[in-house]
């Protein structure tokens, strides 16, 4: 996984560089990205554990269909982070099963 | 917005152009999208569409969505709403969720446009929800979109059209497409694009299935397997692949959830993808104010959604303002029914037939016979256009009027060579990539070859590169003489090549190596792939041997056994002497298994 600077067709132009954090870890993102996104850049490609059989999953379709990218965003379980936009000082964990929702 | 008319749930091309037709006329638009930017599966899309003019041929996907995008941004009473979800239909109204705010409000338009398109199709094999393992589509975002590249070497699964233009985009962006396995024993997408996929090297393996992904956190190899008429694994056939990243690309089912939950049938149609809502010619579905356009009604692609979407616009403005161009939205249901009239858009029509609608054939040119020998010597293209697919740039776009495909856009196109001033316009136009420059040198055995090339570094005048075939062979190396740039990233290259490569030499390679000390001379190996593969972690004599075929050539390793293992032993630390020569095999000249099997033994 890496990001790509120099495309034959496309310019990509990213945002301001923020900082979030995965599991404790400070990362490197840009202002625009989705969280999925700022992970894969990271070479973190396993966001979750599921609920049943405790597999290692990470995100299938990237467009808010499938709910296979969700993780547990600043204490908030069930967030689809392929369509959830990264933000500056955020904290992201793999979600552990269905995710425990704190009052 | 106080007195909102319509509701469109979803900002992707049929959205967009439904949009765009209801607010022409005043009407008070809100278009709901999920994601964080709208234009849906437009954005991340870099190939150009085929198609006509009116309906951006030519142009590539994503700056189709900027187009309409920017059409209704000068809209005041066109809204769209981001990152917010139509999550339920119900009686007293419609509830829409605002992610960023977190809220949920509840609306209550005059009239329903879903255009919410489509999701991937999941295919079932061991292992397959681990990650790396990702639908054709979730490639694109992520390349395309965000520009990050998810792996280096990757599997394709699937060799429909978003198969084939995924492992064109990935090559593009710089990773190496391994495979294309196809379980059919035919490719499934345009001849055109398989073409594209097939000149880069990539071999499409027909009767093959996946059968697991390897790797225990994430991706790291595949195992696949050919199939029987059956479709059943043959285990005797089996393969393995290292790959970092699979890639699904199996189909799109409509997401039809909104049209079921406002109440409109829905019926199981597999040519349109799954369940698809019920539907007259005017994109009205069974419930009077509910519309729908676009892959949600059948999986098809963005132009037809597009047209779709301007027809559903077209009814809304004549139920809701009474202003209605009746002669536009004649020639947009005629303009469908032409492009849906070619042998590609077979499996829709009996799809379509299911719903009730009348299919009339239509004639369309099946083949050109173009006298491209009789003009010997002049420059001019070679149409390679091999199946009727809906495209027509190259007749739009030639200045001199040359090129024709006729009334039926599926026709394929014949050139008039007389009229032809070789220009190029049509080589860098084609969505398909399908037409080339050839000039003969006559007084010569050399030819000019003139290349659409997509990739990065851009050769440039007087460069030697790599001239390679039909299937990515490399045929010879060529000398740039003209790189022609049209301004629209398909820039024509031209190389000066032996003429008798004019049949098969289809595309080019910048040559890589950068220096030509070869080491090896029976399998051309320099000191630089020697150091690269140590350095990739090859630090054993017979590891490097097997992945180089270093010593294997003819010669049976006596001119650059040596050599190798001091440069082996020159990056390691270890003196040659302690290093592991490798197996001094069998046959020591070359030798025909003829002359052997002939042969008798002696001193029996």
């Amino acid at each position: 996984m890496r990001r790509l600077t120099d495309h034959p067709i496309l310019s990509f132009r990213r945002g301001k560089k923020i900082t979030f954090y995965f599991e404790g870890q400070e990362l490197k993102a840009y202002e625009g990205e989705t969280i999925a996104v700022a992970l894969h850049a990271n070479g973190i490609k396993n966001l979750r554990k599921t609920p049943k059989r405790k597999r290692n999953q990470g995100f299938f379709c990237a467009i808010g269909k499938c709910s296979s990218c969700l993780m547990e965003v600043n204490g908030i379980p069930n967030v689809r982070t392929c369509i959830t936009r990264v933000k500056e000082g955020m904290s992201v964990r793999r979600q552990q099963g269905r995710g425990e929702i704190i009052d | 917005m106080t007195d909102l008319h319509v509701l469109i749930a979803g900002g992707g091309p049929a959205g967009l152009a439904t949009a765009i037709e209801a607010g022409k006329v005043g009407l008070n638009v809100l278009i709901v999208d999920e994601g964080i930017e709208p234009g849906g599966q437009l954005v991340k899309q870099t190939h150009k569409f085929f198609g006509n003019e009116n309906f951006y041929a030519s142009v590539r996907g994503f700056e189709i969505a900027q187009e309409l995008l920017k059409e209704i941004s000068n809209m005041k009473n066109v809204e769209i709403l981001p990152e917010s979800t139509v999550i339920g239909i119900y009686d007293k109204g419609i509830p829409v969720l605002n992610r960023e705010t977190d809220r949920v409000d509840l609306l209550k338009p005059e009239r329903i446009v879903i255009a919410t398109g489509a999701s991937e199709k999941f295919l079932q094999f061991e292992n397959n929800d681990l990650p790396g393992v990702y639908g054709a589509g979730a490639v694109q975002t992520l390349m395309n979109q965000y520009g990050i590249l998810p792996g280096e070497n990757i599997l394709i699964i699937g060799s429909g059209n978003i198969g084939l233009i995924v492992s064109y985009q990935l090559e593009q962006a710089g990773a190496n497409v391994k495979a294309i396995v196809e379980a059919a024993d035919r490719i499934g997408g345009y001849e055109v694009h398989a073409r594209k996929a097939k000149r880069l090297g990539i071999p499409i393996l027909l009767k093959h299935t996946i059968k697991k992904a390897l790797g225990i956190t994430q991706v790291e190899g595949a195992v696949i397997t050919e199939v029987d008429e059956n479709w059943q694994m043959i285990p005797s056939k089996e393969r393995e692949f290292v790959v970092d990243t699979i890639c699904i690309a199996t189909g799109l089912t409509p997401s039809v959830e909104l049209v079921s939950q406002a109440g409109g049938n829905i019926k199981y149609i597999p040519e349109l993808g799954g369940y698809v809502p019920e539907r007259n010619i005017d994109m009205r579905t069974t419930v009077n104010n509910v519309f729908v356009a676009g892959d949600v009604s059948g999986i098809e692609e963005a132009t037809t959604a597009m047209i779709e979407g301007r027809i559903a616009g077209l009814n809304i403005a004549r139920d809701l303002s009474k202003k209605i161009d009746e002669n536009r939205l004649n020639d947009l249901k005629e303009q469908i029914k032409n492009f849906r009239s070619g042998p590609t858009s077979q499996k829709v029509c009996s799809g379509l037939q299911k719903l009730g609608f009348t299919i009339e054939r239509e004639k369309f040119v099946e083949k050109n016979d173009d006298d491209f020998k009789k003009y010997e010597g002049k420059k001019r293209p070679i149409i390679e256009c091999p199946e009727p697919i809906p495209c027509n740039p190259c007749e739009t776009s030639c200045p001199v009027g040359a090129i024709t495909v006729g009334e039926n856009i599926n026709s394929i196109p014949t050139i008039d060579y007389e009229k032809c001033t070789g220009c190029g316009i049509c080589v860098s136009k084609c969505p398909g990539l399908a037409i080339f420059m050839i000039q003969e040198l006559l007084d010569s055995n050399k030819a000019i070859i003139g290349i659409p090339y997509e990739f990065l570094p851009l050769p440039q005048k007087n460069d030697t590169v790599y001239v390679l075939s039909r299937d990515g062979e490399i045929l010879d190396t060529g000398e740039v003489t003209q790189v022609t740039d049209f301004g629209n990233k398909s820039p024509v290259v031209y190389v000066k090549i032996d003429r008798e490569h004019i049949e098969d030499a289809r595309h080019i390679k910048p040559v890589t190596h950068s220096r030509n000390d070869y080491v090896c001379r029976c399998e051309e190996i320099t000191v630089e792939d020697i150091e690269k593969a140590i350095d990739e972690g090859y630090t054993d004599f017979e590891e490097l041997r097997r992945y180089l075929r270093i010593a294997m050539g003819p010669c049976g390793g006596r001119t650059c056994r040596l050599n190798a293992l001091k440069i082996l032993s020159r990056k390691t630390g270890i003196p040659v002497e302690k290093l592991d020569p490798g197996n001094l095999r069998p046959p020591a000249v070359p030798t025909t298994f003829k002359t052997i099997s002939e042969g008798s033994e002696k001193n029996e």
